[in-house]
């Protein structure tokens, strides 16, 4: 088979049914960039929530008795729960100095009647969604007086991830699989427009493989350069949004990815899915009109 | 070369368009199918390139099974033929020589080998000179030439052509015909499908009547051209 015929031939056909081309291209474009935006929104949010994560420590306060010897012995206890990921020992000096610099000049002026805190522990949970669970082990270990209860937040971090997650999943199914018909739709009207040639191709013997072999071409070059072009778009236009919607919040800036971290990435991933697209669209419309002869092919 | 033996053909609509049909056509043979319209010779044709498949029977050609080919194979079974169509079926966008070239191209010959071979067949058919016209340039004669040109130009056993003088002048028909019956006599197998009686009369050779999907007669005349061209000679 001469691939550097048939590839000339998808080609041609590109610039043959160059309207037609180019209408697919717009479609799917515009498709790609809402995918790849849902990705994009997707990802930040899940960055954003593991760093809202990381910062969510619990805090295990120790009873008032309980010296500071007894106190590091119990971390061994803290070690045995098994969604513990880390935890480190907050001193009840730690915490009175911690408390004099919030308050400064305010507590200089307040009436020093000892340390009021207890030894306590800073620990930092593997999986969020565990959360009460654990905090009721935790509360279980001798010499625990109270813990910390943000189970609200992490619940609903939770939540917001599995949202996010889930919507953005059927976001990117659903436009992938619009982007899919429509790309093999083009390829439908490629075929119908070239029937004829079909025809003729297949009345001298020309294989299925290589009547098939152009329109793949010409489907996934439509699905590359859509790839290509909606990348373009959406690097372009996150900076500025990113920049904006740091200044309505402060901490996006921080914990979202930059520019530089996304655009290779998403080059790649939009144009191995604008190929991909281009190739399964292909295949499905040429698999059918394929399966057609002569006259059927025509419409005679 | 082709062997049909207890052939019938019923269609999803439930029209028997061929009914237990049985013959054998040899290497070389020149032959006529001529019958009514509907008569069920169309679909004889379609038979043979596989572009139906038989409901009841066996056929072979060029020793291929067409009950039994696989669809990967009938690409190859059909670079055996060359068929020629009465609506000529030129792609209107190529010239006169990417149509014939097209027929090469489409199996993967090299370039070099399809230049060399297009000339030869164009020389042919008589189309020397006119390689660049688009077919709405040449007349229909001409365009059916070039049909008959990309139908040999693969070097086929046989060359099947339905209808080929169905849209071109009397005189021209004539041309056509003439063409075939060479092609015939380098050894090329010919079956014409025809509603023409004059050009069936005038050529002769063997000529298989169909009716009403049933073969009414399958008789050999003698080939008048070929004699008057003899008789010339």
């Amino acid at each position: 088979m001469k691939i550097f015929y048939l590839i000339k031939e998808g080609f041609k056909n590109i610039w043959t049914n160059r309207m037609m081309s180019l209408a697919s291209v717009i479609v799917l474009v515009s498709c790609l960039i809402i995918t790849g935006a849902a990705s994009l929104i997707s990802i930040n949010v899940t960055a954003l929530i593991s760093k809202i994560g990381d910062d969510d420590q619990i805090t295990v306060y120790l009873d008032y008795d309980l010296d500071d010897l007894r106190s590091i012995k119990l971390g061994s206890q803290l070690n045995k729960i098994k969604n513990i990921d880390s935890y480190s020992f907050f001193s009840r000096d730690d915490a009175i100095k911690q408390y004099k610099e919030v308050l400064g000049s305010i507590y200089e002026s307040m009436q020093d009647d000892g340390n009021p805190f207890g030894n306590a522990y800073k620990v930092k949970l593997k999986d969020l969604s565990q959360y009460k669970k654990t905090v009721d082990e935790i509360k279980r270990v001798e010499g625990v007086s109270s813990v910390s209860d943000r189970s609200d937040i992490a619940g609903k971090l939770t939540k917001l991830n599995y949202f996010v997650t889930i919507v953005g999943s059927w976001v990117v199914l659903v436009l992938a699989l619009v982007t899919l018909f429509i790309i093999s739709n083009t390829i439908k009207m490629t075929m119908y427009s070239r029937r004829y040639e079909i025809s003729i191709m297949k009345s001298v013997g020309a294989t299925n493989s290589f009547i098939r072999v152009p329109f793949i071409i010409e489907a996934m070059v439509i699905g590359l350069v859509s790839g290509l072009a909606a990348a373009s778009v959406i690097c372009s236009v996150y900076m500025p949004v990113r920049t904006a919607a740091a200044g309505i919040i402060g901490f996006i800036g921080d914990s979202t990815f930059t520019v530089e971290q996304i655009i290779l990435p998403t080059f790649i991933a939009m144009s191995v899915t604008g190929i991909l697209i281009g190739l399964i669209g292909g295949f499905i419309s040429i698999a059918r009109y394929l399966k057609k002869e002569g006259g059927e092919i025509i419409g005679w | 070369m082709i062997h049909l033996e207890n052939v019938s053909k019923v269609y999803n609509n439930g029209i028997e368009a061929l009914k237990n049909i049985s013959l054998d056509i040899d290497n070389g043979e020149f032959v006529f199918i001529v019958g009514p319209s509907g008569a069920g010779k169309s679909t004889f044709l379609k038979l043979l390139i596989r572009e139906e498949k038989a409901t009841f029977g066996k056929i072979i050609v060029s020793g291929y099974d067409l009950m039994k080919i696989r669809r990967s194979k009938i690409p190859y079974l059909r670079r055996k033929m060359g068929i020629v169509f009465q609506d000529f079926r030129l792609i209107a966008k190529m010239n006169v020589y990417d149509n014939v070239a097209f027929a090469m191209r489409v199996i993967g010959s090299p370039e070099k080998a399809i230049k060399k071979r297009v000339k030869e067949v164009l020389n042919l058919v008589e189309l020397d000179g006119k390689e660049k016209r688009k077919p709405n340039e040449i007349s229909g004669g001409e365009q059916q030439r070039v049909s008959l040109a990309r139908a040999l130009v693969n070097k086929p056993d046989m060359i099947i052509a339905d209808e080929p003088t169905g849209n071109i002048d009397p005189d021209l028909s004539f041309d056509i015909m003439k063409l075939l019956v060479e092609i015939n006599k380098t050894g090329t197998t010919v079956i014409i499908v025809t509603h023409e009686h004059d050009l069936v009369k005038e050529f002769g050779g063997r000529i298989i009547t169909i009716e009403d999907g049933e073969i009414k007669s399958d008789e050999k005349y003698p080939t008048k051209y070929h004699e008057k061209e003899a008789d010339k000679k």
